[in-house]
């Protein structure tokens, strides 16, 4: 070969590798910072496989806290002010990555706290590591019922992992359990007893599924889980089958998420299957970011969709900007776990100032199970937790340094185009805006 | 359904260890009648014995003792199948404790079937007649009629029509449908009086699917019988392609709305045309720079080249537009106001109706357009000047180039034009589907199965091919007894065609025969 | 450069140069021997290192597959798999010969037991596959392939009773240490070894008259077979051969080696994607090359996560900072699909070649004694294919 292409070859090969990652340099102008800056791990896919669109929309929400909190001349311990700095690692939605990036995060980045995840998945499989090495943690999209479970000895038939029990990790999203719970509770106060589970074969879709339906079985009513694989586009002949039935379902509750969720409840609405005067069509969270869902669900008026967080009509002030902060960065309503992806860096930061410490784990946990704190989701406090270790008999281990309040409203569109934030709230009965618990197609309230 | 039970169990455990150990011991006795021949080895006998009896019973056995040189190759056939029983017993095992007598007989199909593509095209070749389709008909008769395939097959070897296979196919499906009904009587597939609705439905659902998902296969069908390459770059062009009349949509709608002060949306037909030029270009620009030096001797081994530099275009392609585009899933307006087309429910008698039957309406559209595209190609292949030329190229190049067409602009044009088919359905498709930068994956596995079905190389045989994969997913994700596993696996089914025609006939339905 | 000219001029002889090839190939064994006993490495950048000696099983054999014996699959991944999930499923339920009455129990299956079953399951269904489809041309098994990953891909989802589904499935360790960071060192030195063992064995079979056959085919199959070599069988061993490979990693690798579950989403026709195009960045006429491009182009594609560049002249971005900083994501794997389409088109043999064929010396050889073998008789190949 000759000795040009040779020549080539290495200088490519060296010039790719000198492009590699440097520190950022801040400079600012009200606030004395300490040289030093505390570093949080942020943990979320950012590369497929794993849900990009959720990802982007975490890691946004880290580092915007972080400005937040820095202009704010950041955190403060004895006196002196110490930037935070979020460093995101992709987890791609494997759990193989995840530990991975974990172990980087602890080991060569030397976070002092972690936030995350999006896939339960992940959060299950790094739990363990975060755990050994006492890493403070607040989890704020998770719905498995196992993640941050108190000593937790089994679970999805593995073998035992955690010996003393989790005491590092929180969580201020919901458990699957209190999510179902609701808008079953919700669809059985409006008297169905036949309902069709469409579900997506995934660690997210399976689980809610199989609670939901437990408790609709418990109710008396009967109900038929359909599985659809993620990325189907049509889905015609599997609703075909459902207009087959000799009589319509009273509801059909969709468990998918993404662009598939969209195309099914559009296919489903085109024809004619739900939302009807028989059929009650319920989606989930992901209906609420309005631009999108009317982008691909030109015909999804009156669906209902379950949603965590605050509702709309309840935003304080930090809520609305940071909703305004999003819309300008993404086009779209805040998602709720973007929402909470910010105010996990919060409770983290107020919580080292509290301990005085940045690096302590004990104390920091100590200090965040004493939060108090009102953020853009409400006001977070813990429970369960070493302040208050007895979980009462009738209270699921799930509850320990679990936000007890993340609150889950179910909500339904009632006009074509609506934005997702004066979309009716119409369970449970407190939260509701429109004084109706279910609004008819083709009414209005 | 008891006594079939327990015959089955008894020739599990009698018939076939009996036969194996007669196997055993026959089957070596084969040396001593045959000195002048090579020997076959005792073990190897033996072996052969124990499989061949416990797998096909006296059948086995007989044959190699007759004709012992077949050991090596049966071998292997009689292994797989014996796997796929095996495998299948398991499974039985492991799903259901009791044993439904009713994959016996299912099971019972493939095994003649296997049995009849095996044996009959060597009878044909013995007598030296023409066996060209023998084997699908075998293949299809044996599963269909069991063994009563041989004895219209075997000694007077017929020349097999088409006709044979349809009438075949047919009774085979007739049996499928049989068995399923009796063992699935509540599916909406066969349970009566709505199950004729249920299959329009479905048939119809699966035709209007099809036809657009012919329009992509045809694309890649074109490029294929002109350069002899596959493009593996087609599902991302079928993506880009939706992006581009997507963002054509929004800014001329929204350069319109500001100009004239008034909203006003433009219907995405408009976005069709711009697509299929923009992506014709990027085809064909495509084909110049990295294809054309293939054609031209410069590039050692073509065929791997061009898979794998399609394959690192698509994949450019793929990525560069998450990185513009996002994540987040997007859609134009509709084509057509219509939601949905209602053929009205008929009371036909007391107790039988039809209807309704509902096609949803921008689909329809669609499917309309995707058609008129197909026919305008097939016009433009056989009637205008370089629409013959393309043909030419395809079928002999020398001759072609002798004829005064030149090769390379055909290579280019054909490129373009298969990639710009794939961008238009694409851009008819986008209206229909929320569309995110990995929607070409599983929409470009269809259109491997259906060109493959249809016969590599053949424009009308993508479309049939198309409109059956369609059909097949519609009625597989329609009927499957159990709803989830047939919403799962709705790809799947059109799989299971694509190994069926790649071991029956792997030049499709219209495709070239293989030399 | 007068320096290289001196040093070129005192080694410039074939055997010269292989010799110094072998020091420095030499060199980076030891250094992937001696790496984990520094201790200044932490535990992740061994993690790294052993997905990438992973990855680098893959590449290289995926590279014999293709490049060597010219037979394009993009069920590779889909055959890692078969392994790993066989040697899953087997360590949890057993084997059961429900025609025998025979049930062995799982409790009397070892981790290593399981991994053999899973490669032997890898390699039989290889050779269904290889036995259906080497008898076509080679685009069919390029479609086939694609669509049978996707299928064992959506049953491995589907059928979450028994697999697992999205959490995916754990396998027996193969390794009981408690400690982590002994643990650590162990896989790695395991993994390293496997990929040592699998080069070796490729290397050999690459070299062997098997190797030599299917070179020969890949060049003129007819002139192949009209030699007496049965070609179709040649193709189907070096299928099964290579299915198995990668079967055996596969099961290694999730016994807790790299990973403690193997999950569908790794079977994502983009993961095979990744795959085919580390092998032809690193190149894929050889092993140590696609070896080599599995491991730089995964350490660039992290590396490349975000880049900075600090800007002269004191000049400072609008947000006071004195770096521009472009966070790549999606950009990164486009520039990837790009360097790999002008690898294709202008280095066929991939970015690493000149160097290997330069201390192999190879080139020497081959200046003096080979002409070039003209590139038309291939695309005659073509034209009648299309012909027919």
């Amino acid at each position: 070969m000759k000795r040009n292409a040779l020549f080539i070859s290495l200088i490519v090969l060296l010039a790719m590798t000198t492009l590699l990652p440097a520190s950022l340099v801040y400079a600012d102008g009200h606030c004395e910072f300490a040289d030093e800056t505390i570093t949080i791990g942020g943990l979320a896919p950012l590369s497929a496989p794993g849900a990009v669109a959720g990802g982007v929309a975490m890691d946004w929400a880290f580092n915007q806290a972080a400005d937040d909190i820095n202009a704010d001349c950041g955190v403060e311990i004895d006196g002196v002010n110490y930037q935070i700095d979020v460093v995101t690692g992709d987890s791609e939605g494997s759990p193989e990555r995840g530990q991975a990036v974990t172990e980087r995060l602890i080991q060569e980045d030397e976070v002092d706290a972690m936030v995350g995840v999006y896939h339960s998945a992940v959060g299950l499989a790094t739990m363990g590591m975060l755990e050994a090495n006492q890493i403070p943690t607040v989890f704020s999209e998770p719905w498995n019922d196992n993640v941050s479970a108190n000593g937790i000895r089994e679970f999805d038939g593995a073998p035992p992992r955690f010996e003393d029990g989790i005491d590092h990790i929180f969580r201020i999203s919901p458990a699957s359990s209190m999510v179902g719970s609701v808008v079953v509770d919700w669809l059985l106060s409006l008297g169905v007893d036949d309902v069709v589970l469409i579900v997506e074969n995934t660690d997210y879709g399976q689980p809610a599924a199989a609670d939901e339906a437990a408790r609709f079985e418990a109710a008396g009513a009967t109900v038929s889980k359909i599985d659809v694989e993620l990325g189907t586009e049509d889905f015609v002949p599997i609703l075909s089958r459902i207009q087959a039935r000799a009589e319509a379902p009273d509801v059909i509750r969709i468990l998918v998420t993404g662009e598939t969720s969209f195309n099914l409840t559009q296919q489903m609405s085109e024809l004619g299957i739900a939302p009807t005067e028989d059929t009650i069509c319920v989606t989930n969270q992901f209906a609420f970011q309005s631009d999108q869902y009317w982008a691909t669900v030109p015909d999804g008026n009156y669906c209902a969709f379950n949603r965590v967080g605050i509702i709309p009509s309840l935003f304080s002030d930090a809520a609305v900007e940071l909703n305004a902060k999003y819309e300008e960065a993404w086009g779209d309503i805040i998602p709720s776990f973007a929402m909470a992806s910010y105010d996990a860096v919060y409770i983290l930061a107020d919580a080292m100032e509290r301990a005085g410490s940045s690096s302590d784990a004990a104390a920091i946990v100590g200090a965040i199970e004493a939060t108090d704190l009102e953020l853009s989701q409400g006001r977070y406090y813990f429970d369960y937790g070493a302040h208050n270790p007895d979980l009462p008999e009738d209270t699921p281990a799930f509850m320990w340094h679990q936000w007890p309040d993340p609150i889950v409203t179910v909500m339904q569109y009632y006009e074509q185009g609506q934005s997702g934030l004066e979309a009716a709230v119409v369970y449970p009965e407190v939260y509701q805006t429109h004084g109706t618990s279910y609004i008819v197609p083709g009414t209005s309230p | 359904m008891v006594i079939q039970d327990t015959l089955f169990v008894l020739w599990l455990l009698a018939a076939g260890p009996i036969w194996a150990a007669i196997g055993m011991f026959l089957l070596p006795l084969v040396n001593k009648g045959n000195a002048d021949k090579d020997q076959i080895p005792t073990t190897t006998l033996k072996i052969a014995g124990v499989i061949s009896g416990f797998a096909l019973g006296p059948l086995g056995v007989g044959l190699f003792y007759f004709e012992p040189a077949l050991i090596r190759r049966t071998t292997l056939t009689a292994g797989i199948v014996l796997t796929v029983f095996v495998s299948s017993q398991v499974l039985v095992r492991v799903i259901d404790p009791e044993l439904p007598s009713g994959l016996w007989l299912i099971l019972a199909g493939p095994l003649w079937a296997a049995l009849a593509a095996y044996f009959l095209p060597r009878q044909y070749r013995a007598v030296e007649a023409n066996d060209q389709n023998v084997l699908t008909a075998a293949a299809l008769g044996g599963f269909a009629i069991g063994p009563l395939i041989f004895g219209l097959m075997w000694q007077r070897t017929p020349k097999i029509s088409r006709d044979w296979m349809i009438v075949l196919g047919s009774l085979g499906a007739w049996q499928i449908y049989t068995l399923f009904a009796i063992h699935n009587p509540a599916n909406p597939c066969v349970a009566s009086p709505f199950h004729v609705t249920y299959l329009t439905q479905q048939t119809a659902n699966g035709i209007v699917i099809g036809a657009i998902y012919s329009l992509m296969a045809v694309g890649l069908t074109l490029i294929y019988s002109v350069q002899g390459i596959v493009s593996f770059a087609h599902g991302q062009l079928y993506m880009v392609g939706g992006y581009f009349s997507f963002y054509f949509l929004m800014h001329s709608s929204n350069v319109l709305s500001e100009l004239t002060g008034a909203e006003i949306s433009i219907n995405p037909i408009f976005g069709i045309p711009v697509a299929a030029v923009i992506v014709f270009v990027m085809g064909a620009v495509f084909e110049r720079f990295f294809l054309k030096p293939m054609h031209e001797g410069l590039i050692e081994r073509v065929s791997e080249y061009a898979i794998l530099i399609t394959f690192g275009f698509g994949f450019f392609i793929e990525y560069t537009t998450l990185a513009i585009a996002g994540p987040f899933p997007q859609r134009t307006d509709r084509f057509i106001e219509i939601r949905r087309f209602t053929l009205q429910r008929a009371q036909i008698t007391d107790d039988f109706a039809f209807g309704p039957i509902n096609i949803i309406g921008d689909r329809a559209f669609a499917m309309v357009v995707g058609v008129i595209l197909i026919f305008a190609l097939l016009y433009f292949l056989q009637r205008t000047w370089t629409g013959r030329a393309l043909r030419a190229t395809s079928q002999d190049r020398q001759a072609a180039a002798v004829t005064g067409i030149n090769p390379t602009n055909m290579n280019t044009l054909s490129f373009g034009l298969g990639s710009m088919l794939a961008a238009m359905s694409g851009a008819a498709l986008i209206p229909i589907f929320a569309w995110v930068p990995w929607v070409g994956a599983e929409m470009v596995g269809r259109s491997y199965v259906i060109v493959v079905l249809g016969g590599l190389g053949s424009v009308p045989g993508a479309l049939l091919g198309g409109i059956i994969v369609g059909i097949v997913e519609a009625l597989g994700a329609g009927c499957h007894p159990d709803p989830s596993r047939g919403a799962a696996y709705k790809e799947a089914f059109a799989l299971v065609i694509f190994a069926l025609v790649l071991l029956l006939k792997p030049t499709g339905l219209f495709g070239r025969e293989q030399t | 450069m007068a320096f290289f000219k001196r040093f070129e001029s005192t080694i410039d002889n074939g055997i010269g140069r292989r010799r110094f090839g072998y020091i420095v190939l030499g060199l980076i064994i030891l250094f992937f021997l001696w790496f984990p006993n520094d201790s200044s490495q932490s535990n992740y950048a061994k993690t790294v290192f052993i997905s990438g000696f992973f990855y680098a099983i893959m590449a290289s054999s995926w590279a014999l597959l293709a490049g060597i014996a010219g037979q394009f699959s993009f069920g590779h991944m889909a055959f890692m798999g078969i392994g790993a999930y066989v040697a899953g499923l087997i360590a949890r339920d057993g084997i059961i010969f429900a025609m025998l009455g025979i049930a062995i129990s799982p409790e009397s299956i070892s981790a290593i037991g399981a991994i053999i079953i899973g490669t032997l399951i890898a390699g039989l269904v290889g050779l269904v596959i290889g036995w259906l489809l080497l008898r076509l041309r080679s685009a069919y098994l390029a479609l086939f392939t694609i669509a049978f990953s996707e299928l064992f891909r959506i049953m491995m989802l589907t059928e979450y009773d028994y697999t697992g589904g999205s959490n995916g499935l754990s396998l027996r360790p193969l390794l009981q240490i408690a400690d982590v960071d002994a643990a650590r060192q162990v896989e790695y030195y395991l993994m390293f070894g496997l990929l040592i063992v699998c080069l070796l064995v490729m290397h050999w079979v690459a070299n062997s008259p098997i190797g030599l056959f299917l070179r020969a085919m890949r060049e003129d199959e007819d002139a192949a077979s009209a030699l007496g070599v049965n070609v179709v069988r040649y193709k189907i061993l070096i299928f099964v051969f290579t299915s198995m490979i990668v079967g055996l990693a596969g099961a290694v690798f999730y016994s807790d080696v790299g990973s403690e579950r193997i999950i569908p989403e790794q079977l994502e026709v983009l993961q095979m994607s990744l795959i085919i195009a580390y092998a032809v960045i690193g190149g894929m006429e050889s092993l140590v090359g696609a070896a080599a491009g599995a491991f730089i182009s995964r350490y660039l594609l992290e590396a490349t996560r975000e880049v900075v560049i600090a800007l002269p002249f004191g000049l400072t971005m609008s947000d006071g900072s004195g770096a521009f900083v472009w966070e790549t994501g999606a950009w990164r794997y486009a520039l990837f699909g790009v360097i790999m389409v002008f690898t294709l088109r202008y280095m066929r043999n991939g970015l690493l070649h000149p160097i290997i064929t330069w201390f192999s010396g190879r080139d020497l050889v081959m200046q003096e004694t080979v002409s070039k073998r003209k590139s038309d008789d291939d695309y005659d190949d073509l034209l009648e294919a299309g012909d027919e």
